[in-house]
């Protein structure tokens, strides 16, 4: 057979293989008739061959570039993902991610350590001298923090509240993008060798603990915990999550085993993204805490409470939810 | 864009480090041809895209996404003004959070792998082993996006300079940013191919008659050459291509000891090579016909010898 009969013979089942596949791609995968899958699955393998008898026999870079787009087509339909579904990413959130998390729990305890420690070293020494804080934050910062948690007057309460409430869907937002987009930083640096994250870590770690011990020294203690204990439980432990994803990425390159490094990355790679979705998931709840309830004009004893909750809920979550399946 | 590279023969199996790889006889060539290798055991050759495309997209998502922001905040400056000044620029903060770590996750994930800008310059990005892109593919590769784009200028609308990207495409054989060595993908370059026709209206022309050729028959990669070069002549200006095709004429005439009218090999090359193509075209059939070459005619046998390369 020649080329010219070859191409004769074959193009009609050409021309049927790509309506197939245009028709394939349109439709769900659960609908798709199983006489089109055996069909399609005999003329993928026909125009496999095809493919191969043509650059065999040098029969052209036209038609074997035709032939190679059809299979590569083919390739792509056939072996395609499935399509994602809401059952999956509840399933990621209520037992894959907390499994894998402790799965990898050293690096969650070595992000902890770098964040947690350096944050309550930097808040005992501010609180112990507060003038140092100054070093670390800039003064009009300082000054803008002693505010916002100053003590109230008699009578301020209800006419500040109604202004907060107003600005309260501002700053979840605000939350949103500023806290969510620093920890998905932190994740994606840790795979310039870990150095990025470590270094936000460290960063976050020391300038939340001077914030922390310069408020409770200069301005009003309760207010400020009272405004902090309900978020911090998702968002100080989130952004340790993220710092584990960026740790776990660096360590695979610094630490590849018996494998290269771009390989070990290439392993590592999916898992780590997965805890730093599972971080930014833990955020957007952090901020709408944040915004809507901690500012909310509730006695603090109650806000201590629904706090120590919350964080009891954070810590049973992280280490019971998806154990014994 | 090709022909700017020389091609060798890659696979994607192995794991060197380098655009820049080894052929056969030794010499280093870079390349844009990913070859895959599928489980129905065929060599899938993809073209790889390089990095001035690349921009050209991502300059073209960016311009894109400036635009979605400039639209809401026109919408949100409306909604706010009637009835919420604050939940409004809340909403255009999540919506700016969105746009700048979403916004790729999302086209890359809904639209198989492409973005507008992807799309425009006729880009997708696949996995490495030539299937659709996955989704938790997608999202690895457009976080580190953020690590890809430093020294970062401007974070605050998502624009970066990709230093570390450049960096890292330069020195992968396939061209790949950092976010796409760790999720495993490459960014291809998609053309729409469509059937070649045949070049030339093949039942007006003449074969050449065979007492006016030798016995040396051309290999069928030849005839195909010739039908290739026949199917772009087009291409050339008619100057050229007679220049082009007067070469390969002459030489042929003279394998073919062609003792015929030497004005046609001379003045009219292309209608010369058309005359080859169809005479061994048919030839070609009769001889693949026959599967035995002792039952040929010592003639034919002579030349079915000559192409199998015994006699040389």
């Amino acid at each position: 057979m020649n080329k010219r009969q070859f191409v004769q013979q074959r193009e009609p089942v050409w021309q049927h293989f790509q309506r197939l596949v245009r028709k394939l791609g349109r439709i769900s995968v659960r609908k798709i008739p199983s006489r089109d899958v055996n069909e399609y699955s005999r003329l993928f393998r026909e125009i496999s061959n095809d493919l191969a008898t043509v650059r065999s026999r040098g029969w052209g870079t036209e038609l074997e570039n035709y032939l190679n787009h059809l299979v590569s087509r083919g390739h792509g339909t056939f072996y395609t993902a499935p399509p994602g579904q809401l059952r999956e990413v509840l399933g990621f959130l209520t037992s894959g991610f907390p499994r894998l998390l402790r799965a990898n729990i050293w690096y969650f305890v070595t992000a902890c350590v770098l964040f947690f420690g350096s944050g309550a070293m930097s808040w005992i020494v501010i609180q112990n001298e507060p003038e140092l804080a100054n070093r670390i934050i800039p003064e009009s910062q300082l000054s803008g923090a002693k505010q916002m948690y100053a003590k109230r007057k008699p009578g301020e309460e209800s006419g500040q509240n109604g202004g907060f409430g107003e600005q309260r869907t501002l700053m979840a937002g605000f939350y949103i993008y500023n806290n969510v987009g620093i920890a998905l930083s932190c994740f994606a640096r840790g795979v310039l060798l870990g150095v990025g994250t470590v270094y936000t870590l460290l960063f976050n770690g020391i300038y939340i603990g001077a914030v922390a011990g310069y408020v409770v020294t200069q301005a009003d203690a309760e207010r400020f915990l009272s405004f902090v204990i309900g978020h911090g439980s998702f968002e100080l432990t989130a952004i340790a999550v993220a710092g584990m994803g960026g740790l776990m990425m660096g360590a695979t390159l610094l630490h590849p085993g018996p494998r290269t490094r771009l390989q070990a990355l290439r392993e590592r790679g999916i898992d780590a993204v997965k805890i730093g979705i599972g971080a930014a998931v833990m955020l957007v709840i952090a901020a709408l805490i944040e915004g809507f309830w901690s500012p909310a004009n509730i006695p603090a004893v109650v806000k201590y409470i629904v706090g120590t909750l919350l964080w009891g809920v954070v810590i049973l979550y992280l280490a019971v939810a998806g154990r014994g399946q | 864009m090709s022909e700017l590279f020389l091609q060798t023969r890659t696979s994607s199996s192995s794991d060197r480090v380098s655009a820049a790889r080894t052929d056969e006889r030794g010499s280093t060539t870079v390349s844009l041809a990913l070859q895959i290798e599928t489980p129905e055991n065929v060599v899938l050759n993809y073209q790889l895209a390089g990095p001035a495309v690349r921009i050209t997209a991502y300059i073209i998502d960016f311009l894109v996404r400036c635009g979605l922001l400039v639209a809401i905040s026109i919408f949100l400056i409306v909604v706010g003004i009637s009835i919420s000044p604050y939940a409004s620029m809340g909403a255009f903060l999540v919506f700016m959070f969105l746009l700048n770590w979403g916004y790729y996750i999302f086209c890359e994930g809904l639209f198989r792998g492409k973005t507008i800008g992807k799309h425009a310059m006729g880009l997708r990005v696949i996995q490495e082993q030539g299937y659709p892109l996955t989704f938790w593919s997608a999202v690895l590769r457009n976080l580190l996006r953020e690590a890809d784009a430093l020294p970062g200028l401007f974070t605050g609308v998502g624009f970066g300079v990709y230093g570390v990207g450049f960096c890292s495409m330069f020195l992968t054989r396939n061209l790949q940013r950092v976010g796409d060595i760790a999720a495993r993908t490459v960014v291809i370059t998609e053309r729409s191919v469509i059937l070649p026709r045949e070049p030339i209206i093949l039942e007006k022309i003449q074969p050449l008659p065979h007492t006016e050729i030798g016995s040396y028959v051309p290999p069928p990669h030849f005839l195909s050459m010739i039908e290739q070069f026949l199917g772009r002549r087009f291409v050339l200006t008619h100057g050229r291509g007679h220049g082009l095709a007067g070469i390969l004429a002459g030489s042929l005439a003279k394998r073919l000891e062609f003792r015929g009218d030497r004005n046609l090999v001379e003045q009219y090359p292309m209608a010369f090579l058309a005359r080859v193509y169809v005479t061994f075209l048919h030839y070609q059939e009769d001889k693949e016909d026959e599967e035995h070459p002792d039952r040929l005619s010592p003639g034919i046998r002579r030349r079915h010898l000559m192409t199998t390369g015994e006699l040389a």
